[in-house]
C-alpha cells in the first residue's frame, strides 16, 4: 500500500481508530445521546475552524478567529437590547469587514497574513475592551431566549446547534465545490503564480476568502454569546488552538491547495474525540494544551507539502 | 539615486524620529510625562519586554519568526519560581543557582523549537506557535493554575533597590542588550544571522551550514526570553501560567515598528530598543494624558501595518501568503 495513497484516508481512519479506543474501553460512550452531545458542544469551535479552512486552504492563515469571536461576543451582548435580532446581521458584518481589511492588508500591501491578522485581531480586542469597558457582560436572559432562543436547546434529542453546523457546512460546500469562487480558491491554493498567470483576480478573491474566514468567526463567537448568555473581550481565548488543529488534523495542509470543508468536519470530530478521551481516561484538563500542541506539530508534519516550499522560513 | 538614498536614509530613521516625536507630543500634552518618576516607571515596563523583543530580533533577522515568546516566558518564570523556592528562596542562599538553570532551560526550550523547525521543515511561524502552546500548557500543568509567589527581599531589589532613579532590573536589562548588540557585530553567529537573512539560498551555497545557524539562533532566542522571564517575576513578584501573556504581541510589534524587516536581513538590536520604547512610550503616554489604555492594542495593530508597508520595497515582492 503506497503511503501517498493512504494519506487522503488518514484523517477519517484516525477517527475511526480513535471513537472505537475509547468506545472499547467505556461503552457508554458510544451511546448515540452522548456522541450528539460531544458534537453539539464542539460547535462554535466547529465554525470557527470552518471559517480558517478558507484562510488556510490558500496558503495562508487567520491568526485573528479568536479576536473576533471575542468581539462579536461583546457585540452581541451590548446591542442584542437594541437592536434585537438584527444583532446576528451587525456581528456578522463586522466580522466579514474586519476580514476584508486583513485581506486587503495581505494583498495590496504585501503583509503576511500571520502578521497582518495579528494586527486587525489587535484591533478586534481594543473595540472590544472599548465596549465592554473591560468587564464581562451579560445578555438579559428573556430577550435571549425569545430572540437566539432557538440556536440552543435539543428536538428530538438532536441539539440545534448540530443543525447550525449543519447548514453552514452546506452553505460551505457549496461554495467550495459549485462557485467559481470556490474554483478560484483552488486554483490560488495550488499554485498562486499560475492563478495569476492564468489571469485570474487573486488579491479579489484572496481578500474573500479571510473576509469569509472573519463572518464564520463571528458566527463562532455569536453562538457562543448565546450559549453562555454573555460577552467579555477575552471569553473565547483558547479557541484558537484547537481551531487550527482541527483545520490541519483534517487533511488541509498550512500550505493549502488540497482538503477542504469536509477535511475540517473530519479534524473537528478528531479534536472533540481526543477531548472526551481525556475526560475517560483522566487525563488532566490542564495537559490539554500540551497534548494539543504536539498533535498541532504532529499533524504540520504529516500533512505539509514540502514541495512547495522552496525554503521553510 | 538621491531619491532612493532619501528613501533608505528615512526608513533608517524613521522609527527613532517617530520616538522623538511621541515623546514631545505627549509632554506637550502633560509636562508630568517628562520626568524622571516617569521614564522610571517607562523602563520598568520596557526592560522585560526589551529581552523578548531582542531574542525575537535575532530570529526575525533570519528571516524567520517566532511566536512561542508567550509559552516560554511563562513555562521558564514558573520554573524559575519553583526552582527558587527548592533552593531556599533566597539570593543570599543557594537561590542564585535557579537562575543559571533557568537561562539553561530557556536555551533548551528554544533549541527544541528551531529543532521542531528545521527538521521536519515546518514554517517556523507555526512550529513556534505550537511550541508556545505546549509551554503554556506546561507552565499550567506545573501550576496547576495557582500563582507562585517569590518574596524574597534580596531578589524583589532588582525592583526596589535604585540607581540614579532607575531599579537594578532595567541596567540588568542594558547589560544584555550589550551582550545582544556584542552577539549581533562582534561573533560569527551575529554574522551568519545576517547572511542567512540576506539570501539562504546564497548562504547555503557559500558553504554556511543554515540548520546549525537557525537551531543556535531559537535555542538563543530562548535564552532571552528566560531573562525576560525573571525579570518579570522581579517585577510582579510572582510567577503563573499568564506571566507571559501579551508578550507574542507586544514584542512582535516593538521590533516590527522598530524598523527590523519580516523579509530578514535588516535591523538589529538597537531598532527592537527604539521599537520597544515606541510601544512603552505610547502605552504610558495614553495613561498620562487620560486616554483609556485599551486604545493600545488597536492603535498598535494599525503601527505594525504601517510599519511593514513602509519597509517593504514592493518590486522585490511578488505575492505574500
Amino acid at each position: 500500500m503506497d503511503i501517498q495513497r493512504l494519506k487522503p484516508h488518514l484523517p477519517w481512519i484516525t477517527l475511526v481508530v480513535l471513537v472505537a479506543i475509547v468506545g472499547v474501553n467505556d461503552p457508554g460512550f458510544l451511546r448515540p445521546s452522548n456522541l450528539l452531545g460531544i458534537a453539539g458542544d464542539i460547535v462554535p469551535l466547529f465554525i470557527m475552524a470552518l471559517g480558517l479552512t478558507f484562510a488556510i486552504y490558500i496558503g495562508g492563515i487567520d491568526l485573528s478567529a479568536q479576536s473576533m469571536a471575542n468581539m462579536v461576543t461583546v457585540v452581541a451582548s451590548v446591542y442584542l437590547a437594541s437592536m434585537g435580532a438584527w444583532v446576528a446581521v451587525l456581528c456578522v458584518m463586522a466580522g466579514f469587514l474586519l476580514g476584508m481589511l486583513s485581506g486587503y492588508v495581505t494583498t495590496r500591501l504585501f503583509v503576511p497574513s500571520f502578521i497582518s491578522t495579528l494586527a486587525v485581531g489587535g484591533v478586534a480586542f481594543s473595540i472590544a475592551q472599548w465596549l465592554s469597558g473591560q468587564r464581562a457582560l451579560n445578555m438579559d436572559a428573556a430577550q435571549r431566549n425569545e430572540t437566539f432562543g432557538w440556536m440552543i436547546g435539543r428536538t428530538w434529542g438532536v441539539p440545534h446547534e448540530l443543525l447550525i453546523a449543519a447548514v453552514l457546512v452546506v452553505l460551505c460546500l457549496f461554495i467550495e465545490r459549485r462557485t467559481t469562487l470556490g474554483r478560484a480558491l483552488k486554483a490560488v491554493g495550488a499554485g498562486e503564480l499560475a492563478a495569476a498567470a492564468s489571469g485570474l483576480n487573486v488579491a479579489r478573491y484572496k481578500i474573500l476568502a479571510f473576509a469569509i474566514s472573519g463572518a464564520l468567526a463571528a458566527i463562532a463567537g455569536l453562538l457562543f454569546a448565546v450559549k453562555l448568555s454573555g460577552g467579555a473581550p477575552t471569553i473565547a481565548n483558547g479557541f484558537l488552538l484547537p481551531a487550527i488543529v482541527a483545520v490541519l488534523v483534517g487533511g488541509t495542509p498550512l500550505t493549502g491547495g488540497v482538503g477542504g470543508v469536509a477535511n475540517t468536519v473530519v479534524g473537528t470530530l478528531i479534536v472533540a474525540v481526543i477531548r472526551a478521551s481525556m475526560l475517560y481516561f483522566e487525563i488532566d484538563a490542564t495537559r490539554q494544551q500540551i497534548v494539543f500542541g504536539v498533535v498541532l506539530i504532529v499533524a504540520i508534519a504529516l500533512t505539509i507539502d514540502r514541495a512547495k516550499l522552496r525554503t521553510v522560513k | 539615486m538621491t531619491r532612493r538614498l532619501s528613501r533608505e536614509t528615512l526608513i533608517k530613521w524613521a522609527p527613532l524620529l517617530v520616538l522623538i516625536a511621541l515623546v514631545i507630543f505627549f509632554t506637550a500634552l502633560n509636562p508630568t510625562f517628562f520626568s524622571l518618576r516617569n521614564f522610571a516607571r517607562i523602563a520598568i515596563a520596557a526592560a522585560p519586554a526589551l529581552m523578548v523583543a531582542i531574542g525575537v530580533t535575532f530570529i526575525i533577522v533570519m528571516g524567520s519568526i517566532d511566536l512561542s515568546m508567550e509559552g516560554t516566558v511563562s513555562l521558564t518564570a514558573v520554573s524559575f519560581a519553583f526552582i527558587f523556592a527548592q533552593l531556599g528562596g533566597s539570593l543570599a542562599g543557594f537561590g542564585w543557582i535557579a537562575i543559571p538553570l533557568v537561562l539553561v532551560l530557556g536555551g533548551l526550550i528554544g533549541l527544541l523549537n528551531g529543532l521542531v523547525h528545521v527538521k521536519l521543515k515546518i514554517p517556523s511561524f507555526m512550529a513556534s506557535l505550537a511550541m508556545g502552546f505546549v509551554g503554556t500548557g506546561a507552565a499550567i500543568l506545573l501550576t496547576g493554575g495557582d500563582i507562585v509567589k517569590v518574596g524574597d527581599a534580596a531578589f524583589r531589589g532588582l525592583l526596589t533597590v535604585r540607581w540614579l532613579g532607575f531599579p537594578l532590573m532595567v541596567y540588568v536589562a542594558a547589560f544584555f542588550l550589550f551582550v545582544g548588540w556584542f552577539i549581533q557585530t562582534h561573533t560569527t553567529l551575529g554574522r551568519n544571522f545576517y547572511a542567512v537573512g540576506g539570501g539562504e539560498d546564497l548562504a547555503h551555497a557559500s558553504g554556511l551550514n543554515v540548520t546549525r545557524v537557525r537551531v543556535t539562533g531559537f535555542a538563543l532566542a530562548g535564552v532571552f526570553y528566560a531573562i525576560a522571564a525573571i525579570l518579570v517575576v522581579a517585577r510582579i513578584g510572582q510567577a503563573e501560567s499568564v506571566t507571559g501573556a501579551n508578550f507574542m504581541f507586544v514584542s512582535i510589534t516593538s521590533v516590527v515598528v522598530g524598523g527590523v524587516a519580516l523579509w530578514g536581513g535588516i535591523g538589529g538590536v538597537w531598532n527592537a530598543l527604539v521599537g520597544v520604547l515606541i510601544v512603552n512610550v505610547i502605552d504610558n503616554g495614553m495613561v498620562v494624558i487620560g486616554l483609556p489604555d485599551f486604545l493600545q492594542d488597536g492603535v498598535l495593530g494599525l503601527l505594525v501595518i504601517l510599519a511593514v508597508v513602509l519597509s517593504t520595497d514592493r518590486k522585490m515582492v511578488s505575492f505574500v501568503k
